[in-house]
């Protein structure tokens, strides 16, 4: 007993300090942005004077609010037509297996662990003489087809586990493929779709390899790929980085607090099953 | 009974056909766009790297060359070497410190404190890597945080510019990484924990086993695939750095913290030398795979 | 799977990748040549920016406010044109160069290097302009240095580039700190300025508090300060121009960087040098942190305003007694994308830059040098005492002694960042003698230069 009471505070103690050095960057970060703008203040030293108005000078400087429309409508038009395709070629690959189907999802499979480096160098060109470079577009079109091996492989995972008898009662009463699809299996798959929209989610806002190569204007990147706009502008000033970059950080953060419970799941399985 | 067997068995066949046809028409708008944004530029790629480009006039063929330069070049061959002692920060340490940790907490992993770390040790997986490369530069100048803290503790001899010294930069990167990782590795142990039976160790604690005991004999095996997972998404995590360096280093100083993914956008957009880039890009992809494939062999129990 | 159920599968979907690639075939690049149009002509009369509402795209250097002053003067005068003005510090604007003219052209941007992109046929050829506007009546070494011929060299054939003014560089020096140690009057010698580095250290000062960071190596100021100090600046001229057989590694600057060495030994630098980038110089030179600092002329209105009174420039002093002295200075450059929508608008706001009164005033108060023009242009009146009226002062000498340079960072466009810099880095960190130095950047220069 003695021995459990000791682990469990050993482990309390562990867990705290874990927890104090993951959030230790975000306070300092936001510390430093209190300082007067193009100071360079030394640690974790609270200002005497916090300037609270760099908080507003970021936003303006940054371009917030065009910058956050411009973040989601990227997401508005990555993640719902991602998981719509990924559910659509799950749906095939796990449930109705039609000849070959190994084969196709195989294909798929090969591109899981793909570094986007490995294809930026043409993409580049393509998504040029596609005329699309510096627009959204340059961005969302690759991420949906770099999203499909990942949402396929999930979709598909969830697919092989409905039982064969589900389609077969529902084709007995007369419905066709599309209506089975619609209508049966994808309110079915409410939590695999739910989960790998929170991962299509996160992981478009936090593109910044594609936002940066392909598209100059700021105002039409994702997030990240602003922040680093926003580092190469105003970089020399470390308070108003400072207080930019939380700025920045803020709407993942705010989504991420409240839908926390289901992030978490998401994340967790979507590494196990990627 | 014949005819109708034979009815039914006609009505299967064209049923499969049909589904076969539909079966395809459901995949094809996925393959599309995977094909069209992935499987092309790839192809491109290995095609990009036989040949020298600049990407605005006409390409020279010169066959193996960039390969040949990629193994001779200490430079670009540096940068791969450095992507693998990235491994060492990015993989290993937050493996080993999240089984550590796990393997600490289990015994409270459903108390309150534990759902609150849940939360709180996900925020680095949350936000951009680039903000983690923001936040960590500041943290760890000659001014920062980091050498606050070693100078309270009496270290002072120990302060620099992390980032900035030559000896030190490539470590330092690597602890960005760790940082980002520890907590996501962490969640994932502490999650494949719960699932090992608890008879297990009960019947451990009977025989007299102690802590390091249950831990190698019962611990580790029960949590293969987790570890696998955890190893495989770390390591590409290392090899494919990008944000990380490009924001914090940008590479310097001098060459100690190219890695390749940053050397491949030098390479293909600001030196414009879009072929060597290519050969670059290839044996990156090469080399991931080289690096997954066996770990995932070894630590996947065949269930799929 | 078993490895043979997932052979038949495996080989389809190898087979598929197969088909996809056939719409690779064709080698890449295309044989479209210099771009059409860019010839130089002279227009028929001068170009204007025209009386319709137009918006000029314009991608400039963080940290220096120099062109956003004079484009909202511009805007002031011209009410139609508008700026949307994007910014990149140094390096990433260096290494986006050939990028964004290509593919998303500025009508006017900030370009430290352009001989491979006039090379490249990404820039727009100016003498039209040049003509037209009456710009080859000013003296010609204004523009010589921004001239590119088809081989890539400088010096000569077609204008490729115009600048804002033309910077003058030294040492600035903190007059309350130099009183500390002596500091009177500019060191006469090179010895002189040893002495005074070895004081301002014995007094437990940052002697010299230079930038060596953030993927820019700036200890290539005081390198080719010294380069100057022991040798000739015509040969270091050849070398940025590309002149065929010019070579850096010559005995005057091998000395030069064995003095550098010296230099860093001795401690004369801050600790951090290699994590220090030119923001952090500026903020502690500002901070009275450290004594002196090689730099340009393009801080004397930021010097003026922000340590009125407290900072004073000198040129490099001469390695013997009485020796003609040398500085870079050097048309901060601007260039115009081929594919520019408003070229001509641009090329008309680089003349009246040059021309018109209320911009020179800005371009000394604010930037701080001496705007391009003809010789005898309006010249606005400069206090005395001021750094400004140092640094121009200092162009006078410059121009008797005949000792302007170009940088030495400027020769190729990635010498800086993929040469200079990491050779710098790794000798302010003991990793590099002076020698191997030389060798490797002058090796890598050939290797550009071919390539």
């Amino acid at each position: 007993m003695i021995a459990d009471r000791r682990e469990a505070l050993v482990g309390r103690v562990l867990l705290v300090v874990l927890m104090a050095v993951t959030v230790l960057p975000f306070v300092s970060l936001f510390v430093t942005a209190l300082h007067p703008s193009g100071t360079y203040p030394s640690g974790l030293a609270w200002p005497d004077h916090p300037q609270w108005s760099n908080f507003a000078d970021a936003f303006r400087a940054a371009n917030m609010g065009k910058l956050l429309l411009s973040s989601t409508l990227i997401v508005l038009g990555v993640v719902p037509a991602a998981l719509l395709l990924g559910t659509m070629a799950g749906f095939a690959f796990g449930h109705l297996r039609m000849p070959g189907h190994r084969a196709g999802f195989l294909l798929f499979v090969l591109g899981l662990t793909l570094p986007f480096e490995g294809i930026i160098t043409p993409l580049y060109y393509q998504v040029r003489d596609m005329g699309l470079l510096n627009t959204r577009w340059a961005i969302i079109l690759p991420l949906i087809g770099l999203f499909m091996p990942f949402s396929v492989l999930w979709m598909r995972a969830h697919f092989v586990t409905m039982p064969d008898d589900l389609s077969e009662a529902a084709r007995i009463d007369g419905a066709r493929t599309w209506q089975l699809f619609w209508r049966v299996h994808v309110p079915l798959a409410r939590p695999a779709i739910s989960s790998l929209a929170i991962l299509l989610f996160l992981w478009t806002w936090n593109q910044f390899l594609l936002a940066i190569v392909l598209v100059d204007d700021s105002t039409k990147r994702t997030m990240a790929g602003a922040l680093g706009a926003f580092q190469g502008q105003w970089g020399t000033d470390i308070p108003l980085l400072c207080a930019g970059a939380l700025l920045i950080l803020t709407p993942t953060l705010a989504v991420f607090v409240v839908f926390q419970r289901r992030f978490v799941a998401a994340l967790l399985q979507g590494s196990i099953k990627g | 009974m014949e005819p109708t067997t034979i009815g039914r068995r006609r009505v299967r066949g064209a049923r499969r056909r049909r589904a076969a046809w539909l079966g395809w028409l459901f995949a094809a708008p996925a393959l599309l766009m995977y094909a069209t944004f992935v499987l092309r530029p790839l192809l491109l790629t290995v095609q990009y790297s036989f040949y020298d480009w600049n990407g605005v006039t006409a390409s020279t063929w010169v066959g193996l060359d960039n390969y040949r330069q990629l193994l001779t070049d200490p430079d670009l061959f540096a940068s791969i070497v450095h992507a693998f002692e990235l491994i060492v920060f990015f993989s290993l340490l937050p493996v080993v410190l999240g089984l550590v940790i796990a393997a600490t907490i289990r015994g409270i992993a459903t108390s309150r404190l534990a759902l609150v770390a849940r939360t709180v040790l996900f925020l680095p997986q949350v936000i951009p890597l680039v903000a983690a490369g923001i936040m960590w530069s500041w943290l760890l100048s000659s001014t920062g945080l980091a050498n606050e803290l070693f100078s309270a503790v009496g270290l002072d001899s120990v302060t620099r510019a992390w980032l900035g010294d030559f000896d030190t930069a490539l470590p330092a990167v690597g602890v960005i990484g760790a940082w980002v990782l520890v907590g996501l590795c962490t969640l994932l142990l502490l999650a494949g924990m719960s699932k090992i039976d608890p008879a297990l160790y009960e019947a451990a604690r009977m025989d007299g086993a102690g802590a390091l005991r249950e831990f190698f004999a019962i611990t580790l095996p029960g949590l293969r695939q987790e570890i696998g997972v955890c190893v495989t998404v770390t390591v590409i995590a290392a090899l494919a750095s990008f944000d990380i360096v490009y924001i914090a280093t940008q590479g310097g100083p001098g060459n100690s913290t190219m890695v390749p993914g940053l050397e491949i956008y030098y390479l293909a957009f600001s030196e414009r030398e879009v072929g060597m880039a290519s050969a670059l890009a290839v044996a990156l992809v090469i080399l991931v795979l080289v690096c997954v494939l066996p770990i995932q062999r070894l630590t996947r129990d065949g269930s799929r | 799977m078993s490895l043979r159920k997932a052979r038949r599968p495996l080989l389809t979907a190898i087979a598929i990748a197969g088909l996809v690639a056939g719409a690779a075939c064709s080698a890449p690049g295309s044989d479209s040549g210099t771009a059409p149009g860019n010839t130089g002509a002279a227009p028929a009369t001068a170009p204007t920016c025209g009386a319709q509402p137009i918006t000029m795209k314009a991608y400039f250097e963080t940290g220096f406010p120099l062109p956003k002053r004079l484009t909202d003067e511009f805007t002031k005068q011209f009410p139609n044109v508008k700026w949307d003005i994007r910014e990149d510090q140094f390096a990433v604007i260096t290494q986006n160069a050939p990028r964004v003219l290509a593919d998303d052209p500025p009508d006017l941007m900030r370009l430290p290097q352009v001989s491979e992109l006039a090379k490249d046929g990404l820039l727009k050829n100016l003498d039209g302009y040049a003509q037209a506007f009456g710009w080859t009546s000013w003296p010609a070494s204004q523009l010589q240095q921004m001239r590119v011929n088809a081989n890539g060299q400088r010096g000569d054939g077609p204008l490729y580039a115009m600048g804002l003014n033309f910077s003058m560089t030294g040492i600035f020096y903190n007059k309350k700190l130099a009183t500390r140690i002596g500091l009177t009057q500019p060191p006469a010698t090179l010895a002189e300025f040893d002495t005074l580095l070895k004081k301002a250290k014995d007094a437990g000062l940052v002697p010299v508090n230079q930038f060596n960071g953030g993927g820019t190596g700036g200890l290539a100021f005081p390198l080719q300060n010294l380069m100057s100090a022991y040798g000739e600046p015509g040969p270091i001229n050849d070398w940025i121009f590309q002149k065929p057989g010019a070579t850096i590694a010559t005995p005057a600057n091998l000395q030069a960087t064995q003095h550098l060495e010296r230099w860093v030994k001795a401690g004369y630098f801050a600790p951090d040098l290699n994590s220090l980038d030119y923001a952090t110089m500026m903020s502690r030179f500002i901070g009275g942190k450290s004594v002196f600092i090689f730099d340009g002329d393009w801080e004397s209105g930021n010097l003026d305003k922000q340590m009125a009174g407290n900072a004073g420039f000198f040129l490099m002093p001469p390695a013997q007694p009485g020796g003609k002295r040398a500085a870079m200075s050097a048309p901060l450059t601007y260039g115009i994308s081929t594919k520019a929508a408003n070229a001509d608008c641009a090329a008309f706001f680089l003349n009246w830059v040059a021309t018109n009164r209320q911009a020179r005033d800005i371009a000394v108060e604010v930037g701080g040098s001496h705007p391009m023009g003809p010789a005898g242009a309006y010249m606005p009146a400069v206090k005395q005492g001021t750094v400004t009226a140092g640094t121009l002062e200092a162009g006078a000498t410059i121009g008797k002694d005949n000792g302007a340079m170009d940088f030495i960072a400027n020769a190729t466009g990635a010498i800086y960042a993929k040469s200079w810099t990491p050779q710098l880095q790794k000798l302010a960190a003991g990793q590099q003698t002076p020698d191997a130095l030389l060798k490797t950047v002058q090796q890598d220069y050939e290797k550009q230069i071919k390539g």
